[in-house]
């Protein structure tokens, strides 16, 4: 344990010490840090249910979906790829040397803890929007802390126990999933069921996810009774919950540590399969992408010169995704509709598509780490094709902005049924996303072209979110001042739509000439 | 020494390894040739103990699993992984530290050196080359001074004078009475210091020869391992 102890001691310090190395991202790393805090502090602090006091029932009922949500996509993950605590030098380094199997397992328990920091940070970055609709107790940002730190410790575990059962027969894993499938099914149909009879979506929400069977399901309810505990106080679900996870971790950890002393096998796919998602999160790419190629699909990559390059892109997709574009992201903004249905307060009706408009921008900017143009650079075709440089960008980024449009179709057709809003409003905003995705990543392009292949994808991804806040602020305050002078959402949409569609173009014909002057990433 | 004594092993409805046995005896470098798809990778990580299997892989006379076989055994992986935050003199302090190791220090300085590393002592793992990252696995698994050492694809990301120095670390493991397995494609790059060839094909040990057989036969190994891994191509078609 000595040695293992060891290496978690000097990463550590030698983390420390190269960022004091280097000026820039110990600045970044400061300004991180003390936002970290301001919203550690903010959370604590605010004031709770300033826009609206929805009811504790429908608290319970979203935490328990939310993480129900979690644990079915992380296990199901786990029976496909195991879970690991490793990285591939653990495997080859410590695996390998005369160390007992359960003290290398504690070790990679406590490597995992400093994954639980990044969850939380997203948790508490929940607070101010939880806060604002719910009448939250005083110690609701501990106790949604505490049910993360409990999600993050256990589903590994669970992950682990199950993949070493599933590993044996492929029947065994096919069992799995096909239980985990029908269990997820049979819930939508028991929710679908209840809606149709209330026709009220928080009602139903709370009647099933709420229900004395969900609060007290083993896992999923009791995680989902200690974050609800946030909002309900201290009563006999959390204590149950707590209690229950307790014993789950504790158990498990022990089930592992004393009895399976042949786990490696077990754990080397996850690994690779880890390092692999690791390797592409620092490149920048989405970590979905290299979840499955459809082996089945065949196509022929037509059209000539730079147009291959679209034709291409798009028998990529196909290979990804059974529904042309519809990935992860689809996933999201169609949750993120149902959501903002659901706590979109009464006040913002008039201005609710231009409301869902600006969240949505917003998250495209945050959340679209890296368009798949980027992807090109990475070899050497795009550099080579005898094309001109402005043909090869347009048709390189052509099916991000596609991809764009389906998701901002998605997002504004459910709000605008949801929020019955009329057919203009709806397209306009459809465009005005499209528009905005294409600022995002020609400004991209443009930081690239200027700054090259910065060596930190961190530090790229940071100085294209303040080069777009930049750009874009001009129009949103032409727009502020539309919607004050004539006051309809249409035309705020609109004003805000025809700023990113200019600046999109000028971006494009600034950042044209990019295959002239970057360098193949590797 | 090693000695794999009827070693399977089944992924689903594929049977990668097929009842394999073969000894390396002390003081002896065998080489596991073999095609892609052979099984050779999945031997390796059996003896390597990073894989359930059936049958027996005894490393010192103890099962590769246990605790004394690993004490003695020093493993060079394909794609050498390291720690990304530990310098290179770390970690072959982490591997002193885990082999429980005493006066490690001069001998840890001495490979460095003969490796061309001595001067990267403080660099961390991610800011080494494909090569480097290799010259440093191969000095963490001869630090521990193994009785018997597995090197899977070794001269792969190697510098000429990196192969040069290697091979005749290879041939002083062998002086020294060390067991050395290595596992490669290219048959030129360990031509001049097998002793012993074992040939995979479809997880089977096809053909077992000593050098002295070999020399003995008139053939080359290049010319032996086309005879036996295509022949059985064509036997099939």
């Amino acid at each position: 344990m000595n040695a293992l102890l060891f290496v978690i001691r000097k990463n550590l310090k030698n983390i420390v010490k190269s960022t004091f190395r280097k000026p820039l991202a110990l600045i970044g790393y400061i300004i991180v840090i003390l936002f970290i805090i301001s919203i550690i502090v903010y959370s604590f602090a605010m004031p709770s249910g300033i826009v609206r006091a929805s009811s504790p029932e429908l608290f319970r009922g979203i935490m328990i979906l939310v993480f129900a949500f979690f644990y079915y996509t992380s296990l199901k993950l786990g029976i496909e790829k195991g879970s690991s605590y490793f990285r591939m030098a653990d495997v080859n380094l410590a695996f390998t040397a005369p160390l007992k199997p359960n003290q290398i397992l504690l070790y990679g328990f406590i490597n995992q803890l400093g994954g639980i920091l990044i969850l939380v940070f997203i948790a508490l970055c929940q607070m101010p929007n939880l806060k604002n609709n719910f009448i939250m107790e005083p110690y609701g940002a501990a106790v949604l802390i505490l049910a993360v730190v409990a999600y993050t410790l256990s589903y590994p575990l669970i992950s682990m126990i199950i993949y070493s059962w599933t590993s044996v027969k492929k029947e065994r894993k096919v069992l799995v999933k096909r239980i985990f499938d029908g269990a997820a099914i049979l819930v939508a149909l028991i929710f679908v069921m209840d809606l149709a009879r209330t026709r009220n979506f928080s009602k139903s929400l709370i009647d099933v996810f709420g229900s004395p069977v969900a609060v007290y399901f083993p896992v999923i309810g009791w995680t989902g009774s200690i974050a609800s505990s946030a909002v309900e106080g201290f009563d006999t679900a959390f204590y149950v919950g707590t209690a229950g996870m307790l014993t789950l971790i504790t158990g498990l950890s022990m089930l592992l540590y004393n009895m399976n002393h042949d786990y490696y096998e077990d754990v080397l796919e996850a690994t690779e399969y880890a390092e692999q998602v690791i390797k592409a999160k620092r490149e920048g790419k989405n970590a979905y992408v290299i979840q499955k190629t459809r082996k089945n699909v065949h196509g022929s990559v037509s059209g000539q010169g730079a147009r291959a390059l679209f034709s291409k892109s798009m028998l990529e997709q196909r290979k990804a995704s059974s529904v042309l574009f519809f990935d992860r992201m689809s996933v999201s903004v169609v949750l993120t509709a149902i959501i903002l249905k659901l706590v979109m307060p009464s006040e913002t009706k008039d201005f609710s598509l231009l409301t869902v408009l600006c969240i949505s921008v917003y998250m495209l900017l945050l959340i679209q780490s890296q368009a798949r143009w980027a992807e090109e650079l990475e070899k050497p075709f795009v550099f080579l094709i005898p094309a001109s440089p402005y043909q090869k960008l347009f048709y390189a980024t052509l099916a991000d902005h596609l991809k764009n449009m389906l998701d901002g179709a998605l997002l504004f057709i459910l709000c605008g049924i949801f929020f019955r809003e009329d057919a203009m409003s709806v397209v306009m905003s459809i465009l005005s996303y499209t528009a905005f995705g294409a600022v995002f990543i020609y400004a991209e392009v443009l930081t690239r072209r200027i700054f090259g292949n910065i060596h930190s994808r961190r530090l790229m991804l940071f100085v294209k979110i303040i080069f777009s806040l930049v750009l874009l602020l001009p129009g949103i305050i032409a727009a502020a001042i539309v919607g004050a002078l004539i006051g309809t959402q249409f035309m705020i949409i609109g004003a805000l739509g025809a700023w990113a569609f200019i600046l999109a173009v000028t971006l494009f014909i600034f950042s044209g000439a990019i295959f002239n002057n970057i360098e193949a990433s590797s | 020494m090693l000695e794999v004594r009827n070693l399977s092993k089944r992924f689903d409805k594929v049977q990668a390894v097929d009842g394999v046995s073969f000894k390396v005896n002390p003081g002896e470098i065998a080489v596991l040739l073999g095609p892609n798809g052979a099984g050779k990778s999945t031997t390796i990580k059996c003896i390597a103990g990073l894989l359930r299997f059936e049958g027996q892989i005894l490393i010192s006379n103890k099962g590769n699993k246990e605790i004394e076989a690993k004490r003695v055994f020093g493993y060079i992986p394909e794609t050498p992984a390291l720690y990304e935050n530990l310098t290179v003199w770390e970690h072959l302090e982490f591997i002193a530290r885990a082999y429980g190791l005493k006066d490690w220090e001069d001998r840890a300085k001495c490979l460095l050196a003969r490796f061309d590393m001595d001067d990267k002592k403080d660099k961390l793992g991610k800011e080494l080359s494909k090569g480097m990252r290799q010259k440093l696995s191969i000095c963490c698994a001869l630090l521990i001074n193994p009785r018997m050492v597995m090197f899977d694809e070794p001269m792969i990301g190697l510098d000429p004078k990196a192969i040069k120095e290697l091979k005749s670390v290879f041939i002083e493991l062998k002086d020294a009475g060390c067991a050395v397995l290595i596992s490669t494609h290219i048959i030129d790059s360990i031509d001049e210091v097998w002793d012993k060839v074992l040939i995979m094909n479809k997880g089977k040990i096809v053909l077992v020869k000593t050098r002295s057989e070999l020399e003995q036969s008139g053939e080359s190994l290049e010319r032996i391992f086309f005879e036996v891994t295509e022949s059985r191509k064509e036997g099939e078609a």
